[in-house]
């Protein structure tokens, strides 16, 4: 296939799927009381833009890029966009079968198959936005998608809560992204990327609306990739969101923010020895608070949720050290961090998902998952205690699963800039990591050496549906452990197109 | 002392800024948050508007300016969705009573 056609396809495909899959639904909630038709278009769209992704990757990775020019807009796949676009859609596709069973019969069924694939789609979209504006644009459309889908529940006032606080956060950050692009097209009069980042190529330091755009860029996207002082909307919109949506969230949106302010923060590369050093700061930042918040919860999806903002923390090191000093491992092991945080974090919210499903949502209960509900839940569901103990240690770093692979890399990276203040960050994330364990493993503990709680004694089965892409995933992150150079092929291209883009020229060392 | 335009549109997108923001952390009813938002955005339109101006390509800061006031009409139809939502499950539109998840 025609590289640029299969981009059209890739982009196209997602966006027209969703409203055939609403009004299918739809007509066919309105003949019979059911929407099975949403649900299995969502899965064969998803699994059908799978092929244009795979043409489009191929020439990626060929060629460095694939461009389509649509009237005065160009978009344009790179590395980065890739690994973007493939963690989404493999992610997409998972999260629509788990979806199945769980969302069966709720009401609205058809529409959060409907906004799940669209917002597949204006992710996959972001990773291809060429100019600033763009950016804006498909990031917006991704949080408008995602707003209703945190409030999907619209009649528990806990969604209800979360929808509110995320679409005020997001909305105001929305606007300082706007200020941002504001004040870079007032000064430079262009913004596709690549002829912002040659107009305001020059002496340091960077005149003041350009510093001042790129600080907005940072407390902008920042919101969506929760930066800490910027995250407290984040514990509440993934722990009330449906579970899918909650492993779509952690796995693949606040991801996806990171990756719209490396590709706004790379048109102003000159900077980047600041932007470097700020992104190791948040990333200091978002370990510690991350874990520490996450050892005080009680509600399971609450605590993975803190997790997701610590183990941001950690890409964030990843990139800081790529960004600030150029090396391009560091950036390898963020994207590697990227992808196995979205398989770690998905598994660990569908596994939780399924026995909440199991223990309260079949029951026609609302209530959240407690970790104490999780006691001896081995006993009766011990292959979905096994996903969710992997999915729990891997996130934890304990080799040799996927996790640890990744944090690896991105310490290796940190050892590599040779400076000190950088070496102590690494070890305080070092530290970190281990903290974690102290959250992960009294879970762990409790599923398999407590009596059965009450909830677990009284619970249903998981079915199949629900099982299968749990399977999938645990058996990537034990692949990816033992084989983290599968995924090389695609991580080393975006990690060196990135550190070109913020003017280093690190290559690439071997292990 | 002369006041030019461009001068006049950034005390414009200045003060709107202000008073969005301000709005936005003064307030404790759901509605009047949305209203902030607006304003606080409609600042940010007219900086892209002034932007474009100053930049010598003022057709594409007005682009700019209609694709956001598209955008930001679907995002205030959405919160106001959720402010109605909110008004039947929790009886109010006071923004305190939204906090009910624990920290």
């Amino acid at each position: 296939m025609n590289p640029t056609l299969a981009l059209t396809w890739l982009l196209l495909l997602p966006l027209l799927a969703s409203p055939v899959i609403y009004l299918a639904g739809r007509a066919s909630f309105r003949l019979g009381k059911s929407a099975a038709p949403a649900r299995w278009l969502a899965a064969v769209a998803l699994a059908a833009t799978l092929v244009p992704l795979y043409y489009t990757g191929e020439a990626v990775l060929r060629a460095g890029s694939v461009s389509l020019q649509v009237g005065a807009i160009s978009l344009r796949m790179d590395g980065v966009g890739l690994i973007l676009a493939g963690t989404v859609l493999a992610l997409t596709f998972l999260v629509s079968i788990f979806s199945m069973p769980y969302m069966r019969r709720e009401e609205g069924e058809e529409k959060h198959y409907a906004l799940l694939v669209s917002m597949a789609g204006t992710m996959v979209g972001l990773g291809c936005a060429n100019d600033l504006f763009n950016l804006w644009v498909w990031f917006e459309a991704m949080a408008v998608t995602s707003f209703l889908l945190v409030a999907f529940y619209r009649e528990q006032r806990g969604a209800l809560e979360a929808g509110v606080k995320y679409l005020v956060q997001s909305a105001v950050g929305s606007a300082f992204v706007l200020i941002g692009i504001a004040l870079v097209f007032a000064r430079t009069g262009t913004l596709e990327l690549s002829q912002v980042a040659a107009a305001v190529a020059g002496p340091l330091p960077l005149p003041l609306p350009l510093a001042a755009a790129g600080a907005l860029f940072l407390i902008g996207f920042g919101v969506k990739a929760a930066l800490v002082p910027l995250h407290t909307w984040l514990p509440d919109a993934h722990s009330q969101a449906p579970s899918g949506i909650s492993a779509m969230l952690s796995g693949v949106v606040i991801e996806a923010g990171l990756v719209a302010m490396l590709r706004a923060l790379g048109c102003l590369a000159p900077m980047s020895a600041s932007w470097g050093a700020m992104l190791l700061a948040f990333g200091a930042l978002n370990m510690v608070v991350g874990n520490l918040m996450a050892l005080r919860q009680t509600q399971v999806k609450r605590m993975f949720a803190y997790s997701s903002v610590s183990h941001l923390g950690y890409m964030l090191i990843g990139f800081g050290v790529a960004v600030g000093y150029g090396i391009a491992n560091g950036a390898a092991g963020g994207f590697f961090h990227l992808l196995n945080h979205a398989l770690m974090k998905g598994l660990a919210f569908m596994a939780a998902g399924a026995l909440l499903y199991a223990l309260h949502i079949s029951r026609g209960s609302h209530d959240p998952l407690m970790i104490d509900d999780l006691n001896g839940a081995a006993g009766k569901y011990p292959l979905t205690a096994l996903a969710l103990t992997i999915a729990v240690l891997a996130l934890g770093g304990l080799p040799p699963l996927s996790g640890f692979m990744s944090k690896w890399q991105i310490f290796v990276a940190g050892f590599e800039t040779r400076s000190a203040a950088v070496e102590i960050l690494v070890i305080f994330a070092a530290i970190n990591s281990v903290l974690s364990l102290a959250y992960y493993a009294p879970l762990v503990n409790r599923m398999y050496r407590h009596e059965p709680s009450a909830a677990v004694a009284a619970g249903r089965s998981v079915s199949v549906l629900m099982g299968a892409p749990l399977a999938v995933m645990t058996i990537l992150v034990i692949v990816l452990g033992f084989w983290p150079g599968l995924v090389d092929a695609i991580t080393h291209p975006a990690a060196v197109h990135l550190v070109s883009i913020f003017g280093g020229v690190g290559a690439l060392a071997r292990f | 002392m002369s006041l030019s335009l461009p001068l006049l549109a950034a005390v414009g997108v200045l003060g709107l800024l202000g008073t969005g923001l301000l709005g936005l952390l003064v307030t404790r009813n759901l509605i009047k948050a949305v209203v902030g938002l607006q304003i606080l955005v409609k600042g940010a339109m007219l900086a892209l508007v002034l932007a474009g101006r100053l930049a010598g390509q003022i057709q594409i800061g007005q682009s700019m300016a209609l694709t956001v006031i598209v955008a930001d009409t679907i995002v205030s139809v959405v919160a106001l969705a959720l402010a109605v939502q909110v008004r039947r499950q929790f009886g109010t539109l006071d923004l305190q009573a939204l906090s009910t998840l624990r920290r």
